[in-house]
């Protein structure tokens, strides 16, 4: 039998050629594969498509340069989160064996911000992504009822008012538990009534006292028995005091429930008032009505980074495992370690942006600081300031402690602000030049937030499309004589109980004119429904009312009859036994 | 086309010059390649033992042509395997944190569930497969493989191009 060779030698030379092919292929390909990488990633990291021009990295001078990065908004579909001319970065080359990548410095030039794009930016979602999760999360943030607001409606004719379902009446919920409870109380204290057996005993007494009288004092047995019956009739007595107390405190219970009628009665005014379809015309809720939108938009807009960030920056040094897409569907686990260095380190980064309008677009600087995926290894949270003499801006994502804390918040003065839309009128705000504030931070999942704008030259416009109507007219004369435009917005409370306060300076303008134009028909429409309100409160609330001074009058007889008949004899009792034993024994 | 490819693979490598044992680590190191996703860097150091180690590779090929589809198919099961590895088992979080933390390693996704599972399933299988794969070869040769190898379909497949590239690297005794 032949001896059979274990290597193939003639196979080096091929396969020698194939790794120098494999070489040559990364050369050549290097930076497409770089471009389709950092598209890739990043549109599956912000969950809209992200563009790049041209990618170059030069892996001897440890230097990637990134050219013409366009990332669209997740938000709107024609429009850029941002652009930026050129990201040149300085890489450490040693850790990519590591598959990590620490970046020691970056220069970003040319970032601008809100620009427009000509195709959509949206992604096809993908129900498992991380960034589809978030997004529908903040969605669902933002539709709690607590962030919605109402379309400002004017009633024209007949106003219109909701059934109103009188089994959703506090009145009447609260008015068949007191008559529940009233039952239940008379019930209760007939029978611990009955238990007492307070007519036996006084019989028992009474009789007990008829024996006395044809006693003698020497009859020791017979007064013994007697001191024993007169012991037996106080307890009993007692017995029916402390019920009687507890008659008092039971009926003092019942006028409470009653009493809390009158109160459910105010808050069923209240609820009544909601279904009628008529425009809040008290200042504080106006600018909610017309500005609550563009400042929910504002804050889940924020939210939605500052989820982002926690997602990609999670806090701990715990193996985390993220969505890959090895194949079919996977897992990535990723398992820091300390004093390693994380799989995405920035260490620094001057960013050179560009705000304003086309027309007037001004340089600006900043600076980024521990942008990283692993935080806690980190060790520092990621910073971002920006100054300049109308411009600040600030971001930290501490990520570092197991509860982490996101803040972003910018001022920027004399700038073009964009147009405002009131919801589902055709009026919109141009507030022409301004300042504006934005501020978010959430630590764990308490949220703070403020938008504010104040424009001292705001002008009106009115489209000449859209819906109509008296509200849109008398809205129209009310702020078309308002030349500027002082908003503010104040989010606080938790994730899940959200609180937004608006108030602008059109509040009590608009109050007022909506005041004097419909206040008639809102004072008629409360007084029907404060009707309303009171005829199925009535119906629910008369026969509770007659039921608990039955129960209670009822109760507090039958106690006294009681406590009437077992002191008699218990009077009648120790005299007889006095008179007995001439007064030994009382 | 896939039928096909898959019937030349199996036709060379039942009669390639080289022995059962040769087809036999082709095939099991082939079935490496088919049941991984292809492009992880263990893969690299599996062409290499395909290529430089007397393999035969019509048998490689087989392996790979015959674990691909199945690889597929069973990608829930490697990615619960895998998952099971990296999370469900604290004792090992230290290796994958250190491996994770090492050169090079980490550039062979083995931290991908899939990966790990599959790479784990095919390492686990490798000597089933090749044990049993030896003994079908064997088998074959004794029994079908004379009546196949005057038959027209061998004429056809060997007098392709494809088979005058694998002259090239057939197994030598």
């Amino acid at each position: 039998m032949p001896e059979i060779r274990t290597f193939r030698w003639r196979a080096i030379v091929p396969f020698a050629l194939f790794l120098v092919l494999v070489v040559a292929g990364w050369l050549v390909f290097a930076d497409r594969l770089g471009r389709l990488a950092v598209e890739r990633g990043g549109t599956a990291l912000l969950g809209a498509r992200v563009e790049v021009r041209s990618l170059h990295i030069a892996l001897t001078r440890g230097n990637v340069t990134v050219s013409g990065l366009v990332a669209a908004s997740p938000f709107d579909s024609l429009k850029n989160l941002m652009e930026a001319d050129q990201l040149v970065a300085q890489i450490d080359v040693a850790p990519l064996f590591e598959k990590k990548v620490a970046i020691d410095r970056l220069a970003a030039t040319g970032l601008r911000f809100g620009t427009k794009r000509a195709t959509s930016g949206f992604v096809p979602s993908h129900g498992e992504s991380a960034t589809t999760q978030i997004m529908a999360n903040v969605r669902s943030w933002a539709a709690q009822p607590a962030l919605q607001v109402p379309l400002l409606q004017l009633a024209t004719g007949a106003l219109s008012i909701d059934s109103l379902d009188p089994r959703k009446l506090q009145t009447v919920q609260a008015a068949e538990s007191l008559t529940a409870h009233a039952d239940s109380s008379g019930r209760a204290w007939a029978a611990q009534l009955g238990t007492l057996n307070v007519q036996a005993t006084a019989d028992s007494a009474v009789a007990f006292a008829q024996r006395l009288q044809v006693a003698k004092p020497t009859d020791l047995a017979l007064l013994r028995d007697a001191r024993r019956t007169i012991d037996r009739v106080k307890q009993t007595r007692d017995r029916v005091v402390s019920l009687e107390r507890d008659v008092q405190a039971g009926a003092g219970s019942l006028d409470q429930g009653l009493a809390a009628l009158n109160a459910a009665r105010q808050r069923d005014y209240a609820f009544a008032k909601s279904l009628v379809r008529l425009p809040p015309i008290d200042a504080s809720a106006i600018a909610w009505v017309l500005f609550g939108p563009e400042a929910v938009a504002k804050f889940q807009r924020a939210l939605y980074y500052t989820q982002l960030a926690r997602e990609y920056m999670p806090p701990g040094l715990k193996p985390h495992a993220e969505p890959a897409a090895a194949r079919r569907r996977g897992v990535s686990v990723q398992f820091p370690r300390e004093h390693a260095l994380p799989g995405f380190l920035l260490r620094d980064a001057d960013v050179s942006l560009l705000l304003g309008a086309d027309s007037a677009v001004r340089p600006y600087s900043g600076r980024l600081r521990g942008l990283t995926s692993s935080p806690a290894l980190y060790g520092r949270p990621t910073t971002f300031e920006l100054r300049a003499p109308t411009l600040s801006a600030d971001a930290v994502f501490d990520h570092v402690h197991d509860t982490p804390r996101d803040a972003v918040g910018g001022t920027i003065q004399n700038v073009a602000i964009p147009d405002i839309h009131l919801p589902g009128l055709p009026i919109r705000v141009t507030p022409g030049k301004g300042d504006l504030t934005l501020g978010f931070s959430l630590y764990g999942d308490s949220l703070r937030g403020r938008w504010q704008v104040l424009a001292p030259r705001a002008a009106w416009q009115r489209d000449s499309g859209g819906p109509g109507g008296p509200a849109a007219d008398l809205l129209w004369q009310v702020v078309s004589r308002i030349d500027h435009l002082d908003l503010t917005a104040e989010l606080s409370g938790t994730l899940s109980q959200p609180q937004l306060h608006v108030r602008s300076n059109l509040d009590a303008a608009v109050a007022d004119g909506l005041r004097a134009a419909i206040g008639d028909k809102v004072a008629a429409a409360e007084v029907t429904v404060r009707a309303r309100v009171d005829r199925f409160a009535d119906s629910s609330a008369a026969p509770v009312r007659a039921r608990v001074t039955q129960v209670k009058t009822q109760g507090a007889a039958q106690v006294a009859e009681a406590r009437r008949v077992i002191e008699a004899a218990q009077q009648r009792l120790e005299q007889q036994l006095k008179k007995v034993t001439g007064g030994i024994f009382h | 086309m896939l039928v096909l490819k898959l019937l030349q693979s199996l036709v060379k490598a039942l009669h390639s010059e080289g022995t059962p044992g040769q087809v036999a680590a082709g095939i099991a190191l082939g079935s490496i390649l088919g049941f991984t996703p292809l492009f992880s860097l263990h893969n690299l150091l599996v062409v290499a033992l395909i290529f430089l180690f007397n393999v035969s590779l019509p048998g490689a090929a087989l392996g790979w042509a015959i674990a691909t589809p199945l690889g597929f198919a069973l990608d829930p099961a490697f990615d619960a395997l895998g998952r099971w590895l990296l999370l469900g088992i604290p004792a090992l979080t230290p290796l994958w944190t250190a491996l994770a933390n090492a050169p090079v390693i980490p550039l062979t996704n083995f931290n991908n569930s899939v990966v790990l599972g599959s790479l784990v399933t095919s390492l686990v299988l490798f000597t089933p497969i090749y044990v049993g794969s030896r003994w079908g070869v064997r088998r074959y040769r004794e029994t079908l493989g004379e009546r196949v190898k005057n038959s027209g379909l061998y004429r056809a497949i060997t007098a392709s191009k494809l088979f005058g590239i694998y002259r090239l690297f057939r197994p030598s005794a």
